[in-house]
């Protein structure tokens, strides 16, 4: 893709953003002071409890009224205010990027998870993998829609397995929304656990095309592995093709129970459709997104 | 059993390796980048690459379209089932000539060979086998090649140059004209009679071999001398030598232009009356052996009671005629030259050749057209320059047969004398007019004439005679006659060799059913009645037609008219309709497969891989 097509990525994922946010606020923080209700007390306007004072408590939070009924020296406590924290993973494989529509759609989940974070005032720390390699995006890159440049440019010894997740810094209790089109062999649970360490909540975004998901193949084909570039000669007779949709629907729903396991929201979105709709439909119902209003 | 009856339609079967080809061509794969090869590969084993034959014999519309060739191969070669008891007729016309001697054992082979697969789709196969000489009887009949080939291992071929049109014509109609009949020879032929086919088997190859003999006598001396020709092609070197009872020449050394004559002559041996002239032998070697027997006519007895003026034209013919000799009594003579007188018309009753005598000075010459009759006698003899005074007439009988005439007047006739108790037959020339008094004696027709008769005579005669004759050749023999109680003896006729030692004996009532030949094998024979010898020969093959074997070649018309004989024996697949209707069925099934797979297909244009854009 280049600069231009990203650019146009980015803003249809702004409009998205528009309407659709990160459920970030059904999550109870705890971080840096912010706008999202945090675990703890803080210095918010919401009252959250009482408590006997303790020598060193801020004296300017002590319920007088209270003392004037009771003689003892209660304190009134606040509910904290803290900045969710947000780790995007994005799954830069030749697999996302080898059909234009996919790897606009992939663009765009990318820039809407991004201006969706930004939105909620969240802080978003952007890593890119390829296989066995990782690269954390500089905010400045993404802004200048370089970053899938570099993603490129990382070297990586095989792009057609599961990523490699174990040399990413997940901040602690941060969401952790993942990107990918899942088309790589193996189980999702290490996947998983590696997403869901240090207290991480995970989304999962998982941009498809209608012709991975019933393909309408018969007859001869030289397939061109899209993460090798290799070919393959295969012949497509029916029942050949009922057992790739057997398998297609079997890889998903593992996925999909794994997820569930790991209370993930796992949302796969079609690419034939515009953005706003193909989230809605297939990312609010998973509850990976929320309308704005 | 199964006939097809056109098998180019098994031409269609072209169309297999065709398809295939399409079909090849057509499966040329897609090209088409995708992301979830990991599934395919894990769900598909059996579709990987590397077994493109597999993955074509499971197209649907190739099976069908295969199915649709052979079916189409099927209809096209039209196949036709044996009719339950039908049968072939083949009659076998085999050419008889001597030159077919050479190609006999070839032709065996090659008759076992052929003659079986002209049955057919018939169920049975019948066979005649004759010989292309008529009369003969029929060499073979059955349903047994190989019974046919072992009769004609005895069969040998002996006669001249025959037409053969005849025995084809019989074996026509015995076959019918739904049957084959093939002629065997060693001469290509450009059209043969009545449809029959033909199967040459000759060869041209070389030959030299004896073309004739003939006799001449120096004082005591008898000299043979035989004739050689060179037929071949090429100059030829042959040895000859001469065989009597008694012994046996040196070889001597004979070289021959190609198509080349050489004259062999020797005097016949004395004290014996056989010999043998042999050359060396090669291919065809029945005109390599001359066998020679000192020849020897029947005597004549000529009784001339003419006057002085007649004594000229005895000399003559006593000169000129062969084994003739002059006796004093008319009754122990075989021909007598006597005048008519009118004052003793009485005229003997043997054979005679009667002249008018006429003592006057005679009157003018008679006018008129000269007419002759058909007679052997006359026959080619030109009378046109005959002068003829008017004489006295002969006394001609009722029964008597006039050859020339003067306009009104009878200038020759015959007279034959019938056969008393007490004297026999008889035959007497007469000339009616005065010699002396014409210019007959200068007349070469006259001269002929005369020899003519007296060579009759001689025929007529029984006695011992010698020749050498040709195989084949007829024979006039006179027998003696029987009578109702002392019944003519039986003729035998006895096959020796050189030295006398008889091969073969026949014996042939009388009279004879067939006309009197010479044998067919060259050697030596007699002929006897009773225990007179009427004919002591030699036979020689003298066909020189035969003997060339320049036009011999080879030609095989046995495979025409195969069509016909499929359609008499055998009847039309009853199942071609269901064949052709499966035969839609698998076009419409195919092109069924073959239009839902182009709409199934997807266009590859759009699904290039897009890394050559990141």
């Amino acid at each position: 893709m280049k600069r231009d097509e990203l650019q146009h990525s980015h803003s249809r994922a702004l409009a998205a953003a528009g309407r659709l946010r990160l459920p970030l606020r059904s999550k109870v923080w705890r971080g840096q002071a912010g706008d999202f209700n945090g675990s703890g007390t803080g210095s918010s306007l919401d009252f959250q409890d009482h408590r006997s004072y303790v020598p060193g408590d801020d004296p300017r939070h002590l319920n007088w009224q209270a003392y004037a009924r009771t003689g003892h020296y209660t304190m009134k406590l606040f509910r904290e205010e803290v900045r969710p924290v947000v780790d995007l993973v994005f799954d830069a494989s030749e697999s996302m990027f080898f059909d234009p529509a996919k790897a606009a759609r992939s663009a765009e989940l990318f820039y809407f998870i991004i201006e969706s974070v930004r939105g909620s005032g969240a802080s978003v720390s952007v890593h890119v993998v390829r296989g066995d390699a990782s690269l954390r995006i500089d905010p400045d890159s993404i802004h200048t829609h370089r970053w899938l440049e570099m993603a490129r440019a990382m070297p990586a010894s095989d792009t057609a397995g599961a990523p490699d997740l174990s040399r990413i810094q997940f901040r602690a209790n941060a969401v952790r929304v993942l990107v990918s089109d899942l088309l790589f062999p193996g189980d999702p649970e290490p996947l998983l656990r590696h997403l869901g360490q240090r207290h991480g909540s995970i989304l999962i975004f998982s941009p498809f095309l209608e012709s991975e998901a019933k393909p309408a193949w018969t007859g001869n084909y030289e397939f061109v592995d899209a993460e090798r570039q290799s070919r393959h000669q295969h012949r497509i007779e029916p029942n050949v093709l009922e057992r790739y949709l057997t398998a297609y629907a079997r890889h998903f729903t593992l996925w999909k129970q794994s997820a569930q396991r790991h209370q993930a929201a796992f949302a796969r979105i079609p690419v034939e459709t515009d953005l706003a709709t193909a989230l809605f439909n297939g990312a609010v119902t998973a509850g990976a997104l929320e309308p704005s209003h | 059993m199964i006939t097809l009856a056109n098998p180019y339609g098994l031409w269609a079967l072209i169309g297999i390796p065709v398809v295939i080809a399409i079909h090849f061509l057509q499966r040329k794969s897609i090209v088409l980048p995708v992301s979830t090869l990991f599934l395919l590969e894990k769900t598909q084993r059996e579709s990987a690459s590397g077994r493109r034959f597999d993955r074509l014999m499971n197209s649907v519309p190739l099976w069908m379209q295969l199915l649709a060739i052979l079916i189409l191969a099927w209809i096209l070669a039209e196949p036709r089932y044996q009719k339950p008891r039908s049968t072939q007729r083949v009659a076998v016309v085999l050419d008889s000539s001597a030159s077919m001697a050479v190609a006999k054992e070839r032709m065996l082979g090659i008759l076992a060979q052929k003659l079986p697969p002209l049955k057919g789709p018939a169920a049975a196969l019948e066979l005649t086998v004759f010989e292309s000489t008529p009369g003969r009887p029929r060499l073979f009949a059955g349903d047994s090649v190989e019974k046919l080939v072992e009769s004609l291992k005895t069969w040998t071929p002996r006669d001249g140059l025959v037409d053969p049109a005849q025995v084809i014509r019989l074996a026509r109609s015995l076959v019918s004209r739904e049957g084959i009949v093939v002629y065997v020879t060693d001469t290509p032929n450009g059209s043969l009679p009545f449809d029959a086919r033909q199967l040459a088997l000759g060869e041209a190859i070389g030959n030299v071999g004896f073309t004739g003999v003939s006799f001449s006598r120096e004082g005591d001396t008898l000299t043979w001398r035989a004739l050689v020709r060179n037929y071949g092609t090429e100059p030829a070197t042959r040895s000859w030598h001469l065989e009597s009872p008694s012994g046996r020449s040196g070889e001597k050394s004979i070289t021959l232009e190609p198509g080349g004559l050489a004259s062999l002559q020797a005097a016949f041996p004395t004290g014996t009356d056989k010999a043998r002239v042999v050359l060396s032998a090669d291919r065809f070697t029945t005109d390599d052996v001359l066998p020679l027997v000192r020849p020897a006519a029947k005597p004549l007895a000529l009784y001339a009671a003419t006057s002085e003026a007649f004594a000229d034209l005895t000399k003559k013919l006593l000169r000129s005629i062969e084994s003739i000799q002059p006796v004093n009594d008319a009754a122990s003579s075989d021909l007598a030259l006597i005048s008519y007188d009118p004052l003793d018309p009485a005229l003997p009753q043997g054979n005679a050749v009667v002249f008018v005598h006429d003592g006057t000075q005679g009157g003018a010459y008679l006018k008129g057209g000269i007419v002759a009759e058909k007679d052997p006698l006359i026959d080619g003899l030109n009378w046109q320059s005959l002068l003829v005074r008017e004489t006295i007439s002969l006394e001609r009988g009722q029964r008597d047969k006039v050859i020339l005439w003067q306009e009104q007047r009878p200038l020759i006739f015959i007279r034959d004398v019938p056969a008393t108790a007490t004297t026999p037959a008889a035959r007497q020339l007469c000339f009616n007019f005065d010699l002396k008094r014409s210019n007959a004696a200068s007349q070469p027709g006259f001269i002929v004439m005369l020899h003519r008769f007296a060579e009759s005579i001689r025929e007529a005669k029984v006695a011992p005679a010698a020749d050498n004759l040709e195989t084949n050749e007829p024979i006039r023999l006179a027998t003696r006659s029987g009578t109702t109680e002392k019944p003519a003896s039986p003729l035998e006729t006895l096959s020796s060799d050189i030295g006398g030692k008889t091969l073969r004996d026949a014996k042939l009532e009388l009279p004879l059913v067939d006309p009197l030949t010479a044998p067919l094998d060259p050697g030596f024979f007699a002929i006897k009645q009773g225990d007179e010898t009427l004919l002591s020969a030699s036979v020689h093959f003298g066909d020189t037609r035969e003997a060339d074997f320049n036009a011999c070649g080879s030609a095989d018309d046995l495979d025409q008219g195969a069509g016909n004989a499929v359609e008499r024996h055998t009847m039309e697949d009853p199942w071609w309709r269901l064949a052709v209707l499966a035969l839609v069925v698998m076009l419409l099934v195919s092109w069924r497969y073959t239009a839902s797979s182009s709409k199934g297909q997807v266009p590859s244009s759009n699904k290039e891989p897009l890394t050559s854009n990141l």
